[in-house]
């Protein structure tokens, strides 16, 4: 049934009323009616996780989840990542370890790292491997991603530091 | 017992369910042979009882053996029930030889007449006919208490009968109470009449029998639940009553020679429990009653020209009912004169005109034919009558002297009434009665039309509603007026029942009044026969035996080119009656059964309170109506949408109230007919898949709201699609022959063992929830299965309706918590997420207040013996299921790689928190462990999407990147990790090829 809603979405931290069907894709929502171009569309079924935002700081690939999932929930894509002009650690961190190749799985890779970082500061290496074992990269730059990884979790928790609160 | 006296004060008043709270309660445990053979009751010999076998339940159970009779009594229904199945009764068998002694008896009892006839004179032809009368019509309208007090030399009963007297009777025998000791009582406390009614003894009086042998064994009220069991006794009891007619016609048509002779004139046999007591022994026929035996001369109207009547009676038997006898008597003169008639080619009216003596009779009987317009028997419509559809019109005449024996003064009434039977399923309609009666009280055969379908065609349909608390809308604040509901137990028949009019009536039964009514069930014989050339000789007249009959003379004429062809000639010779003239006494009308209710103006906005249009739009929500007559995108409730069932395309219609084409025009009578009974306004049938076999069961009030919250929405104007449905399925008649079979409307009967929230969830999960329509496995015609397959699990469009009872094959077992959950929030993390079709029913469910969702979960929870939370084993359980799944190793890498490609990443914790992780681990998912693995293989291809339920995401189906390969070595792989119990499913890939055909085989077969 193709009945058009009228949502209200928390989209980095703004909000947005948005007249859609309930059951498009959240990804659809996200790059045609808001432009929001940092989640990519990948495989379409859930598995590449190139389309990842944060929902409630957690992980959630948005080409499978319904737009009205979202609704009372706060959306953050890698678009709204960065704070008052400063790059997200786990950013910092890929530009740092010049992890991107074709760079499309990058946001998917960025978001899962954020996510893993907000829920375990310190993760091991063997950590960083399992959380980014359904994240698929074609070019084959995972050795410098894992890098990467590995120093957003450095950066990560200076920036905690200085920012205990934030 | 110091209240003793106080109690005997009260008992006038005190109505049924007041007693069953102080009432034990009592099964009986029958022999398995037991039968009244014509003359006498025999039976298996009781030998012992091993009371050891029961002494591992719990509770106190009182074992009753008097003679053969062996019962059971404990505090509770079901403990008695459970009782009575585990009791270790040993019997020895009767020397039986049932068959052959009824047989010969019969033949021996006919024989004298029989030989009379072997020497006619050349010109007469002969005709030899014998009628039956069942000893018990039926085990009663629904199931009820009856409950028996046997104490301190006074026996008091509460229950229905029709024969009361014959019912004292067997009381005082049993109890060697004195009849002035013993007091029945209706269901609500008052006192029952005393005046036989209605066709025969029905099965009340064998259960009441029962309570009263229980009771005073135990010393207190015992209660007995008439249900359908008591149908056995039905079939035990066989044959009351034969009557013996055989004649001589002259060439001319005139019966030359009559001869009627009656067997035992009372026709009335004792109750089964009396028997087995072995304390009906002094009203077997002993040497003293036979001495009593005397014939009798019944009364005819007819005059013949050399007559013999004679009716034996037993001076020592049972009471006489004389309405019942003048019924007997009509039946089986009246049906044989029918025959003659047939046999030589005259017109039945115009023979008995011949034979009758009577001026007023003759008058009558001239009247009615005209007014029925009997002689045009060749129907318009016949001609465009379906195939296996017969319709059939017979007459019957009957007089009775008045009170006095004075024959001039008595009541004559003439029956003609039309039939309609449905050759394949048996089904006999009354569809039109024209009554005529010449004296007494106006006759209202709208009444005797519903009545006799009922009694003599078959199965009862009580529409009067009660008012118990299980329709009662709102989370349990109650806002409703109060006042619609009487207090008490459900069982309490409404207070608005019809005040008593007169000593005639009595309470609780259909009761055929305002007529003399000994015609009515000749007529329906006659017309039968005239329908179906088929001669019943004994009522009643139920589908199941039209079917047979019908079925067997189909073999016999298995040479005939055409089985649809009437077996007989439509054509009447005998039309060429006499013309009638005169009009006399009263004829009334009544029109046909199901035909249409007239066309209404749609009713004023402002007719219903706001509060009744409330409570129908919960009906509607709990109905989920507009789940089905809404298309993808249309008005609500503006039909259209179409159903892909077995027998064809199948489109919902307009249920808005525009005149045109929705149902503005429907009146409440139409409406109410259309839900409980299938029948659309125009008097077609409706089909199934609209569920009003569920429907049936919403209370009055409910679908008085329903109506008014129906006709309070906007009219919407559509264009009405064409159902397609593959012959012979389109044809909608053929539903009336299905309905028979298959619809039972009856309106719910909650359990008064039960809780009021049970009451309420089994009122919504059966009716309007409709579970069963999907949850129930179906039979090859389309009707859901009863008894232990209710709730056994069925497939619906491709999937699995898993079992809603016992079979349920969910790894951790459902509890009504993990019900409440899954229904109210569409997900339970033990179980899994609605899917499929059930992903809509949960999403209408939101509609329905909390104390609904969670009455539903408290009756499906009954039905799984399903706790009432989920215990700490239950949880450790899961916990430990999803441990060792989570290391489960396989061997099976085709199907892991899969696996790992297109689902972990959603079905597997990789540690990072995850918004769109499925919430159920697959080691507790259902599906997984469910014996079939169509809801998997369906999930695999399609998804899981259940958008309309709030908070529950959504799986890609992976139909169009999966092969059919691929998705078998998934299937298979998951069902090894994580049902690692259970055994691989087979065939499975076969199955995925079955799903994917877009119009696939619905039907199932178990791997």
């Amino acid at each position: 049934m193709m009945i058009t809603m009228t949502l209200k979405l928390t989209i980095n931290g703004q909000e947005r009323e948005l007249a859609v069907p309930p059951q498009t894709p959240l990804l659809n929502v996200l790059r045609n009616d808001l432009a929001l171009n940092g989640p990519k569309y990948g495989c379409g079924l859930g598995e590449c996780g190139a389309c990842s935002v944060l929902i409630d700081g957690m992980a959630a690939r948005t080409c499978v989840l319904p737009v009205s999932a979202a609704e009372g929930h706060e959306v953050t894509t890698l678009d709204g990542l960065s704070q008052g002009g400063r790059l997200d650690p786990v950013q910092q961190a890929f530009i740092d370890a010049q992890a991107a190749q074709c760079g499309y799985c990058l946001n998917g890779m960025i978001i899962t790292i954020r996510a893993l970082l907000n829920h375990n500061a310190q993760p091991s290496a063997q950590q960083i491997r399992a959380a980014l074992e359904h994240n698929l990269c074609r070019c084959g730059t995972h050795v410098e991603i894992l890098q990467a990884a590995e120093r957003a979790v450095v950066i990560n928790a200076a920036a905690l530091q200085e920012a205990p609160h934030e | 017992m110091s209240e003793g006296a106080v109690r005997h004060d009260q008992q006038e008043k005190a109505s049924l369910p007041a007693l069953l709270a102080q009432a034990r309660y009592g099964v009986v445990v029958r022999p398995p042979y037991y039968r009244w053979n014509g003359e006498c009751f025999e039976s298996d010999r009781l030998v012992g009882v091993d009371s050891n076998s029961i002494a591992s339940l719990a509770g106190s159970i009182d074992v009753v053996v008097e003679g053969n009779f062996v019962g059971v009594v404990a505090d509770s229904l079901a403990l008695a029930t459970d009782a009575a199945k585990q009791l270790k009764v040993e019997w020895q068998a009767a020397h039986q030889a049932p068959e052959t002694a009824l047989g010969s008896h019969q033949e021996a009892s006919t024989k004298p007449s029989a030989k009379s006839l072997d020497n006619p004179r050349q010109s007469y032809t002969h005709s030899n006919h014998a009628y039956g009368w069942p000893s018990r019509m039926r085990w009663g309208n629904h199931p009820s208490w009856v409950i028996a007090d046997c104490r301190d030399q006074q026996l008091s009963v509460w229950g229905q009968t029709v024969t009361p007297k014959a019912l004292k009777q067997d009381l005082s025998q049993l109890t060697a109470l004195d009849i002035s000791q013993i007091e029945l009582y209706s269901a609500d406390g008052k006192h029952a009449s005393n005046q036989a009614s209605g066709l025969g003894r029905h099965c009340g009086d064998d259960a009441a029998v029962d309570a009263a042998l229980m009771s005073r064994a135990v010393g207190g009220p015992v209660a007995v639940w008439l249900d359908a069991r008591y149908a056995n006794d039905v079939q035990a009891l066989g044959q009351a009553q034969r009557i013996t007619l055989n004649a001589d016609i002259a060439s001319s048509g005139e019966i030359a020679r009559y001869h009627y002779q009656q067997a035992n004139l009372t026709g009335e046999v004792a109750a089964v429990g009396l028997w087995l007591s072995g304390r009906a022994a002094i009203a077997t026929p002993s040497a003293e009653a036979l001495a009593g035996e005397q014939d009798t001369t019944p009364f005819s109207p007819y005059v013949f020209r050399d007559q013999y009547l004679a009716a034996r009676s037993q001076s020592a038997s049972l009471s006489s009912n004389a309405t019942l006898v003048g019924i007997q008597q009509a039946f089986a003169r009246e049906s044989f004169l029918d025959e003659v008639a047939r046999e030589s080619d005259q017109d039945p009216i115009a023979l008995r005109l011949r034979h009758l003596d009577d001026a007023r009779g003759i008058e009558l009987i001239e009247s009615v034919a005209k007014r029925s317009e009997w002689q045009r028997v060749s129907i318009p419509s016949a001609n465009s009558l379906p195939q296996d559809l017969l319709r059939g019109r017979g007459f019957a005449y009957s007089q009775l002297p008045d009170r006095n024996q004075r024959v001039e003064s008595g009541v004559r009434s003439a029956w003609i009434a039309d039939v309609e039977v449905n050759r394949v399923t048996g089904d006999v309609q009354l569809t039109r009665l024209v009554v005529g009666q010449d004296a007494g009280p106006d006759v209202d055969t709208d009444r005797l039309q519903q009545t006799l379908q009922a009694r003599v065609l078959g199965e009862a349909r009580p529409l009067l509603g009660q008012a118990p608390g299980f329709d009662e809308w709102g989370d349990g604040s109650r806002t409703l007026t109060k006042s619609e509901y009487s207090a008490g137990l459900p069982t309490t028949p409404s207070s608005s029942s019809p005040v008593e009019e007169g000593v005639n009536q009595t309470v609780g039964e259909d009761v055929l009044t305002g007529a003399e009514l000994s015609p009515g069930v000749a007529v329906i014989a006659n017309a039968l026969f005239d329908a179906t050339g088929l001669r019943f000789r004994q009522p009643p007249f139920t589908a199941k035996r039209v079917r047979q009959a019908l079925e067997a003379s189909s073999t016999e004429e298995a040479g005939r080119p055409s089985k649809l062809k009437p077996p007989r000639s439509t054509k009447r010779r005998w039309l060429a009656a006499a013309a009638f003239t005169t009009i006399a006494g009263t004829a009334a009308m009544a029109w046909p059964w199901k035909g249409a209710i007239a066309p209404v103006s749609r009713p004023a906005a402002n007719l219903y309170s706001a509060e009744t249009i409330e409570r129908g739009r919960l009906v509607a929500a709990a109905g989920d109506c507009a789940a089905c007559h809404t298309t993808e995108g249309g008005v609500t409730n503006a039909g259209g949408r179409g159903f892909e069932t077995p027998f064809g395309t199948l489109y919902s219609t307009n249920i808005t109230p525009d005149e045109a084409t929705g149902i503005g025009q429907w009146s409440y009578a139409a409406f109410e007919r259309a839900m409980r009974h299938g029948i659309s306004r125009d008097g077609s049938h409706l089909y199934p898949a609209f569920p009003y076999t569920a429907f049936a069961k919403t209370s009055d009030a409910d679908l008085q709201a329903l109506y008014a919250y129906l006709m309070a929405q906007p009219p919407v104007s559509t264009e009405k699609t064409a159902n397609a449905l593959t012959f012979p399925f389109n044809v909608r008649s053929l539903m009336a022959g299905w309905n028979t079979l298959y619809h039972d409307a009856t309106p719910f009967q909650p359990d008064p063992m039960q809780s009021e929230l049970y009451n309420r969830g089994a009122y919504l999960a059966e009716g309007l929830g409709h579970c069963s329509a999907c949850h129930s496995p179906r039979n090859a015609m389309g009707a859901e299965k009863n008894g232990e397959a209710y709730f056994a699990g069925a497939f619906v469009d491709g999937w699995e309706a898993p079992p809603l009872n016992s079979l349920s094959r969910a790894p951790i077992p459902w509890s009504e918590t993990s019900l409440y959950d899954y229904l109210r929030h569409g997900e339970s993390e033990l179980h899994g997420v609605a899917s499929g079709p059930m992903a809509p029913v949960v999403a209408g469910l939101a509609e329905l207040p909390e104390y609904d969702v969670r009455a539903i979960a408290h009756y499906v929870a009954a039905q799984m013996q399903a706790p009432t939370g989920n215990s700490d084993a239950a949880v450790a359980d899961a916990t430990q299921r999803v441990t060792s799944a989570a290391v489960g190793s396989t061997e099976m890498e085709a199907g892991e790689r899969l696996f790992e490609g297109a689902c972990a990443a959603c079905h597997v914790d990789s540690g990072v928190p995850t918004f769109s992780r499925a919430g159920t681990n697959l080691a507790l998912n259902t599906n997984l462990h469910s014996d079939h693995p169509d809801n998997v293989i369906q999930s695999i291809l399609g998804g899981v999407h259940a958008e309309h339920i709030p908070g529950i995401g959504s799986m890609p189906g992976f139909a169009d990147s999966f092969s059919n390969t691929q998705v078998a070595d998934l299937t298979t792989y998951l069902r090894a990790r994580f049902a690692p119990e259970k055994a691989p499913w087979q065939k499975v890939k076969q199955r995925i090829a079955d799903i994917r055909q877009p119009h696939h085989n619905n039907t199932h077969s178990s791997p």
